[in-house]
């Protein structure tokens, strides 16, 4: 089945396309690159189409680099931090269908934002609501999406997904913090060895 | 080696002789570069609306030097009259600083540490005698002409203590007055010296911590709390139409307001502006504005003792101009006290660390400004943007320009260059009202192909859609059943 017919199924009948991916083969890892540079795409598009009414930064304020590492690094910390929980906690998932299905969640953002941009070229600040409205519920969508499939995944039942997915969070914060202190650590036996390196250049 | 020293010295000796030789050009250059905060909230380079002119220290009158003067007044005939705190007495000067009367140093009328002084329109000149705990009125000629001291009112209470410093009076002659220490407002004194009530009270905002703090202590821990006080004003002007402006102390928004005769704030009406320098530093730099003045078209000047800047505004509290600063230069001050401003738009801040009042000229720049402000204020908006586009040529970076030029347009009905101008100015709710126009005109203007439009759409969709939707369903069920 092509990627293009994936999306639509996720859209449409996204019962089936979880039960489908868990058939060997059914996809690619390919596929979740494919997504997430769709989002990317998406998301610098909408940017450029939003009107001024509903633009919340200036153009200065936007890096192109800093939006793609906002889509990456919470998408992969996620399917780290889920697969880790789900795999101790008895998910049946694998690291593979998680991270490429949770890409394949993004579809309604794909498919949504741009016309969301469009049309706020037509609102002004008083129909601000149905802005937010068609923004919100593209949001609510995607994580109802997710929710779903963690369920299906995992083959949850309702009460362990919720606990499953509030430990969840608490391990992205967990990684995110574990991979600033190495950074910062690494930083610091860096400096320290640089350091060393000058002082020995100055002396000689 | 010697060689090259010799040559270094002659090199040094011809460079002497030759700017000696060569007459130098004497131009002070201005202590302080121009800048405005746009809308954005950062600080952009603008032009200097005023610069320093010169200074009048009283030196080369007969009255002698000042000392520590604290406040000025300019009368509607632009003579100057300067409260010389130190030496406990009024200048009166001309309109070209020759000495016209010194009063208030003698017999009943012998001021102590004067702080404020008032001039009626008929030369009555009302002095806030501050540390006789009085204010004490002079005929024209500075001669005495009655005094009231400490009003008494059951709502003043017991312990209230009286320093007036600074007053104005309205056209009923009631008094307006500025006591230091005093939290409750201004204090309305009428002409029989009866106190007719506080005016115009700052009001303490909310706050969770204070309400977290009334929710769990105990009584003893609340007793022991220093209780809340509004803050307290720090001066006072008033316009030709006998509203107040006033400045607060300590304020981090609406320093300045503007009270209605009911004592209602009109300059930023259910809005927290900030006004004078945005600190970055957090908490360890405090607003103080210490005086104010209003010129005739409703230009305001707050003087800052903390940056030692004086803030212009428009009669709408946008901001103009900033300049001064702190320093030994002319144009920057050492402890700036008082502000005034002379009917030709001369600025008068008196340096009371120097003792002397320095004048500032207003430049090309800021006469354009404060003409196109004022047309724009009268509501002749086409006049106005021809100015503004001016301004635009002096500095790109003036928000104000492009909103007033929106606002222009708009006002116009060309609503589709409003929007271009309100988002110059980084404007989204304006743009947004000249937006709905512009889309309504645009509507009404093309509406037979819209129109038309929308049916071809409808047509499309009825006729497509259950075809898609039937070609997927065909696929699905295809999958469905492998061959």
């Amino acid at each position: 089945m092509s990627t293009l017919r994936m999306m639509q199924q996720i859209a449409f009948h996204p019962y089936d396309f979880f039960e489908n991916i868990q058939e060997a083969g059914r996809i690619k890892w390919s596929q979740g690159i494919v997504l997430i540079l769709l989002v990317f795409v998406a998301r610098m598009v909408a940017i450029l189409l939003t009107s001024f009414i509903f633009q919340t930064r200036e153009p200065f304020e936007i890096s192109a680099f800093h939006e793609f590492i906002w889509i990456i690094v919470p998408w992969i910390s996620f399917c780290i931090s889920n697969w880790a929980v789900s795999t101790i906690l008895n998910g049946e998932g694998k690291f593979k269908e998680l991270l490429i299905g949770s890409a394949f969640t993004l579809v309604p953002y794909i498919f949504m934002i741009i016309p969301i941009a469009l049309l706020s070229q037509l609102l002004s600040f008083n129909e601000k609501g149905i802005y937010s409205f068609l923004t919100i519920t593209t949001f609510l969508w995607i994580g109802w999406l997710l929710l779903l499939g963690l369920k299906i995944l995992h083959d949850f039942e309702i009460g362990k997904l919720i606990w499953i997915t509030l430990i969840t969070i608490v391990g992205i914060l967990i990684i995110w913090f574990v991979v600033i202190l190495m950074y910062a650590l690494m930083n610091q036996f860096y400096n320290f060895f640089a350091d060393i390196v000058k002082e020995l250049r100055m002396r000689a | 080696m010697r060689r090259v020293t010799l040559n270094i010295r002659k090199l040094v000796l011809t460079s002497v002789i030759l700017s000696l030789l060569v007459p130098m050009s004497v131009t002070a250059a201005v202590p302080y570069e121009g800048y405005v905060w746009n809308n954005l909230g950062q600080d952009v380079r603008s032009v200097n609306g005023y610069i320093y002119e010169d200074s009048i220290d009283g030196l080369d009158m007969s009255s002698g030097g000042f000392k520590n003067p604290e406040s000025i007044f300019i009368a509607a005939d632009d003579t100057v009259y300067l409260v010389d705190t130190g030496n406990n007495r009024i200048v009166h000067m001309d309109e070209h600083h020759q000495l016209i009367n010194v009063f208030g140093t003698e017999g009943t009328g012998k001021l102590s540490g004067p702080k404020g002084v008032y001039v009626k329109e008929d030369g009555t000149v009302y002095v806030a005698d501050t540390k006789n705990n009085r204010i004490v009125m002079f005929d024209s000629k500075g001669q005495f002409l009655q005094e009231f001291g400490t009003p008494t009112s059951a709502l003043l209470g017991k312990d209230f203590s009286y320093s007036p410093s600074k007053l104005i009076v309205d056209k009923r002659d009631y008094m307006f007055v500025v006591s230091d220490g005093n939290t409750k407002g201004l204090m309305q004194i009428d002409p029989n010296g009866q106190f007719k009530g506080f005016y115009g009270a700052n009001h303490i905002g909310f706050s969770w911590a204070r309400l977290f703090t009334k929710l769990i202590a105990s009584k003893e821990q609340k007793a022991q709390i220093s209780t809340v006080n509004p803050l307290e004003f720090s001066s006072v002007d008033q316009d030709e139409e006998g509203f107040i402006y006033s400045t607060t102390l300590g304020a981090e928004f609406n320093q300045i307001k503007k009270l209605s005769p009911v004592g209602v704030d009109t300059l930023n009406a259910g809005v927290e502006r900030k006004y004078g320098e945005r600190f970055a530093n957090g908490p360890f730099s405090v607003h103080s504005f210490v005086s104010i003045s209003v010129s005739d078209s409703g230009i305001i000047s707050a003087l800052d003792l903390q940056t030692s800047k004086v803030f212009q505004y428009d009669i709408l509290g946008n901001l103009l101009f900033i300049f001064g600063g702190v320093g030994e230069q002319n144009g920057l001050f050492v402890t700036p006290s008082g502000i005034a401003q002379t009917s030709d738009g001369m600025l008068y801040v008196v340096d009371k660390g120097r003792g002397r009042i320095d004048r500032f000229r207003t430049t090309p720049f800021a006469d354009l400004v404060h003409q196109a402000s004022n047309y724009y204020v009268d509501g002749q908006y086409e006049e106005s943007a021809i100015i503004w586009h001016e301004v635009l040529k002096f500095s790109a970076n003036y928000d104000l320009a492009y909103q007033a030029i929106g606002k222009s347009l708009y006002k116009e009905e060309r609503y589709g260059e409003a929007m271009e101008y309100f988002q110059l100015a980084r404007n989204k709710f304006d743009y947004s009202a000249s937006f709905r126009e512009y889309r309504k005109e645009y509507i009404r203007e093309h509406f037979t192909w819209i129109f038309r439009g929308l049916i071809l759409l409808v047509i499309l969709v009825r006729v497509s859609i259950p075809r898609i939707a039937r070609r997927i369903k065909g696929q699905i069920i295809e999958e469905g059943n492998p061959h």
